[in-house]
């Protein structure tokens, strides 16, 4: 009964398949999914910002939460400065969550346990942000290799190791939020393996920890992108304002 | 039961094995990677133009429609409290003008009353003097006329007396004599 712990995590076409310049782009289940999440987003936008009251319905006020919550940590890691990304960071920020949370559902898709989705959001995030950085600052913009500070003798070593540090960005950033989701959903998967293979008798403990995981893995959603959402204002604050 | 168990980890770990050798890791098979990357890209660019040009500005504008209320509700309860605090003030102002007059009207009655009643004293004690002036001269003029009378009276009871215990009448002016000498000894111990 036990089946593969990885197998959750497979794309198969959806309907037919599209080729457009002999590239594959069918609609896929990781697609679908990256519609649910978004339709769940924009279903819970509409509904949070339809009624303008007062003193708001408890769908309105958890938006408003989520935007005072994003708000208020661009505000306290970039500044105010980086007020014309906010959109931005906040679509980033509910996409992530609640693609990770939809990949919570049981027989669900987790479209950010994919190396390859994680990857395109953190090389966007990163060109964009090495982008906006020349554009402020021109070619003073490379200050950000070199510390201010640093004994002349560790600057060449100390700069090699912050070229390295910038150019890692956006591996750490894709790899962070691909491992955990799929280190998460691949423990449930084996715990739920073994529930099922050690029967009525032998189930309960890993069951018990399913459960627990389950709790666990909610809050590593979250954490995941919430903790995606602020290294993307923490790489925004550098470009905006140059410390070094 | 320590034998099942042990047999069910090692089939579970065997077919967990089996399975993930046959797939890897679904993640690196490069098959689907177009398709994904094409699908976020469209699905994350609807996202962000529907969050940033609809939902945002409006949770925006009803934030600050309720920052905004509440501001002017509470400059609203700050101009009502002044209000109230001047009324307060002038409420007071009203009061202590009003005790302050009542307290000079009080003096000014009692100034008046004090000087009534003094003017109206002294004329009674006038006329009270008056009094006493006319009943003192009453007086002396009555005890003047009862000291003449008393010597007649007292004139005719001894004549009367005389006469009736030795039959003789006595001769009127030598009574008298008597009588008055008699008189002036004593009445000075009754006036």
């Amino acid at each position: 009964m036990a089946s593969n712990p990885m197998e959750q995590f497979t794309v198969h076409r959806i309907g037919p398949e599209i080729k457009i310049a002999g590239i594959d782009l069918s609609f896929t289940n990781a697609s679908l999914f990256m519609v649910i999440s978004a339709s769940i987003i924009l279903l819970f936008l509409f509904f949070g910002s339809k009624e303008k009251k007062i003193i708001p319905n408890k769908i309105q006020l958890i938006a408003e939460i989520f935007y005072n919550f994003v708000a208020k940590m661009i505000s306290d890691t970039a500044g105010s400065k980086a007020k014309p990304y906010f959109p931005f960071i906040f679509s980033l920020f509910m996409f992530v969550l609640f693609c990770n949370m939809v990949g919570m559902l049981p027989y669900s898709f987790t479209v950010t346990s994919h190396i390859i989705v994680t990857l395109i959001m953190a090389l966007f995030i990163f060109v964009a942000v090495t982008i906006i950085g020349f554009l402020k600052h021109g070619f003073k913009y490379l200050k950000i290799f070199v510390p201010s500070g640093v004994p002349a003798i560790l600057l060449p070593l100390i700069t090699i190791i912050e070229i390295i540090s910038y150019l890692s960005r956006p591996v750490s950033l894709s790899v962070r939020l691909f491992a955990n989701m799929m280190a998460g959903h691949t423990m449930l998967k084996v715990f739920g393996g073994f529930v099922v293979s050690l029967g009525i008798l032998g189930g309960w403990l890993p069951l018990g920890f399913s459960v627990a995981l389950t709790g666990l893995e909610i809050l590593v959603a979250f954490l995941q992108a919430y903790v995606f959402a602020i290294l993307t204002c923490i790489y925004l604050n550098d470009a905006l304002n140059l410390h070094h | 039961m320590r034998s099942f168990l042990s047999l069910s980890l090692a089939l579970t770990a065997m077919s967990t094995n089996l399975y993930a050798a046959e797939a890897g890791m679904p993640q690196l098979d490069p098959t689907y990677w177009a398709s994904q990357a094409f699908w976020l890209i469209l699905v994350f660019l609807i996202l962000y133009i529907a969050i940033s040009k609809f939902y945002l500005p409006k949770i925006k504008d009803n934030l600050d429609n309720r920052e905004n209320k509440i501001k002017e509700d509470l400059e609203y309860a700050n101009k009502f409290k002044e209000q109230s605090e001047a009324k307060a003030k002038e409420y007071d102002t009203i009061l202590k003008n009003a005790k302050k007059e009542v307290s000079k009207i009080h003096f000014e009655s009692k100034n008046i009353l004090d000087k009534d009643i003094q003017s109206k004293k002294e004329i009674m004690e006038k006329d009270i003097e008056k009094e006493i002036l006319k009943a003192k001269k009453e007086i002396s003029e009555l005890k003047k006329n009862s000291i003449t009378s008393i010597q007649s009276i007292s004139e005719s009871i001894v004549s009367d007396i005389i006469e009736n215990i030795s039959g003789n009448k006595l001769n009127e002016s030598s009574i008298k004599a008597t009588v008055e000498d008699i008189s002036k000894k004593n009445i000075n111990k009754y006036l």
